[in-house]
């Protein structure tokens, strides 16, 4: 007989399987604070209007409203790591030069020239300055953003050089992130993302890591939809059959943090409580698969009498990833080492502080084009032990009918998760426009970033 | 080649010996070391020798967009940007992979004899 415990909402979890918590207590290894923690809130249960997904003019408010008051990753320290280097960082038709203007001050520059408004580095760019000079007259400007030269000034009396600097958003950096708000009284990232959360970052020392792989493509789908495909491990049984075996999904935790901070916690190495009884140990431990499964080639993977897949996995990935990447990992936890740490720092980027699982995600808008977005995939590796720090890969720009699968530097069977993933999207997209119905049905817990980020999607774009 | 060689491969030698690459010395190795470059005039060409990576590249020392040099431009994953206006190019091909450059910049087969690097132009 199934029967129906009463909840307050938002109170009910996955039933008869260990919470994320109970699982990654049992580990060898324990895990830090900000793994041990939960903050759930429930936010309301009312459907999510799908006009933010399908309507142009939603669209042009958010670039007048959230695109422009927001903080967003630009680019990696690494990207600009000498004074006169550059990134070209652009979202939707806005345009910035991040550039590296002293050892210890970074500056976004507003891509145009102050002359006749020609870009002053094409887009998509990156490279190393000692001037910046607009290719069309020739009028240029120091890498401080002061001018330096105006072609025939006598036929420009009427402009005042010493004012004439190169116009600045505001920047900052955290974990070797290099971030952008365009809002002259935005508040400082620190204050933005919150105490928290700030408390887990910090954590991470995502400095020390470097661009071992990065991959983009156009994704015919709305950013937000896009995003959303990523916020939760709801989907993994249907989506990712390949995966369910050895994905805690269901019983995943999730957590909010002030308005621009979410994350979940999917455990890795057990039994999905969907396949609960139905498989091995054994069988968990032969399916069990990472994003960065190169380091493990050649490994032992018979399970002995009473030996869990997880425990396994995790003593496996510790001696093979140090071996192959010449790090050192004796600090880390076996839930740091396996499981999968998906956080959201709103607008567009997630970050993946495990080491099974070491991507940064960056959605973005296609200029012109609600129904399209730009989805880049970086995978970070710890810089080797010796501290050379290897160059950040180049960027692999896939055509939108390519398979993730074809990228180089990119792990097959983790491509093959991102195709699925993806593969969803038109048909939602297209779905919503179709749709009779006017709003997303949410889950209370396991979709609560997805209501979590559009309640603040709304603050944005309505003032709510 | 033998005697018996048929007339159609005789003409093939000749084709292989009519594109035989003329080097020339362009520096000592030495001048050149790992995550360097160098730039001199060969035969009235413009030339920048990059090493990069544990390879050498021959490039023509001059940005396809607007003709300036690009010897003091960054050198990063084997490709050169133009320290002006940010071209990029690929050493390998020469092919521009950014605005404002569209058109290739030409390559030359490089090579270490006797310790001198040598480039043929």
């Amino acid at each position: 007989m199934n029967i129906r415990v009463k909840f307050e909402k938002g109170e009910a979890r996955c039933p008869d399987a260990p919470s994320t918590q109970e699982i990654i207590a049992r580990d060898k290894v324990s895990a830090p604070d900000w793994v041990c923690s939960e903050s759930y809130e429930f936010l309301g249960d009312e459907d999510i209007s799908i006009d933010r997904y399908i309507d142009p003019a939603f669209a042009k408010k958010e670039l007048q409203t959230l695109w422009k008051k927001t903080w967003q990753f630009a680019c990696r320290e690494e990207h600009i790591p000498e004074v006169g280097d550059y990134y070209v960082y652009d979202l939707e038709h806005y345009s910035f030069i991040i550039t590296r203007v002293a050892e210890n001050d970074i500056r976004a520059y507003y891509n145009a020239c102050l002359h006749r408004g020609t870009k002053l580095r094409a887009s998509g760019t990156e490279g190393c300055a000692s001037e910046f000079r607009c290719p069309f007259h020739g009028w240029s400007w120091n890498i401080d953003g002061t001018s330096k030269n105006v072609v025939c000034d006598w036929d420009f009396p009427h402009v005042d050089k010493k004012s004439m600097c190169l116009p600045q958003a505001k920047v900052e950096t955290l974990g070797g992130f290099v971030f952008v708000n365009m809002d002259e009284n935005a508040p400082t990232l620190a204050e933005y993302i919150g105490a928290d959360a700030m408390a887990h970052i910090n954590k991470w020392k995502l400095e020390d890591r470097y661009i071992v792989a990065h991959v983009t493509k156009v994704i015919p789908a709305n950013w937000k939809l896009t995003m959303e495909a990523f916020m939760e491990a709801y989907h993994v049984l249907e989506t990712h059959p390949q995966v369910a075996p050895s994905n805690g999904d269901a019983n995943s935790q999730y957590d909010t943090y002030g308005e621009h901070v979410n994350r979940f916690i999917s455990t890795l190495g057990v039994v999905s409580p969907h396949l609960k009884g139905r498989i091995s140990e054994q069988d968990v431990l032969d399916q069990f698969t990472v994003g960065d499964s190169s380091v493990l080639q050649g490994a032992d993977r018979k399970l002995q009498e009473g030996e869990t897949a997880r425990q396994r996995m995790a003593d496996m990935m510790r001696g093979m990833f140090e071996q192959a990447t010449n790090t050192d990992l004796s600090a880390v936890s076996d839930s740091e080492l396996l499981d999968c740490f998906s956080y959201t720092v709103f607008p567009n980027t997630f970050l993946f502080p495990g080491i099974s699982l070491p991507m940064v995600y960056r959605f973005r808008p296609v200029k012109g084009d609600h129904r399209k977005c730009i989805y880049e995939v970086f995978f970070l590796r710890p810089v080797p032990k010796d501290g050379e720090r290897p160059e950040p890969a180049c960027e692999v720009r896939l055509e939108e009918h390519q398979s993730f699968t074809e990228a180089e530097g990119m792990d097959p069977g983790f491509g093959a998760i991102l195709d699925q993933d993806t593969e969803n999207l038109l048909l939602e997209q297209e779905g919503l426009e179709a749709s009779a119905k006017p709003g997303l049905t949410l889950g209370n817990y396991q979709e609560i970033r997805i209501r979590h980020f559009e309640k603040t999607v709304e603050k944005y774009v309505y003032g709510k | 080649m033998t005697n018996t060689t048929e007339p159609s491969d005789r003409l093939d030698v000749a084709e292989e010996q009519s594109v035989t690459l003329e080097f020339t010395r362009f520096c000592e190795l030495s001048a050149v070391p790992e995550g360097s470059k160098r730039a001199r005039k060969i035969n009235g060409t413009m030339v920048l020798v990059v090493h990069t990576k544990g390879k050498l590249y021959a490039v023509q020392n001059l940005c396809s967009h607007q003709d300036k040099f690009l010897h003091t431009g960054r050198v990063r994953n084997c490709r050169i940007t133009c320290p002006l206006h940010g071209a990029q190019f690929d050493l390998a091909t020469g092919k521009a992979t950014c605005l404002p450059a569209t058109k290739p910049i030409p390559t030359y087969e490089v090579r270490v004899v006797d310790d001198w690097v040598e480039v043929a132009v």
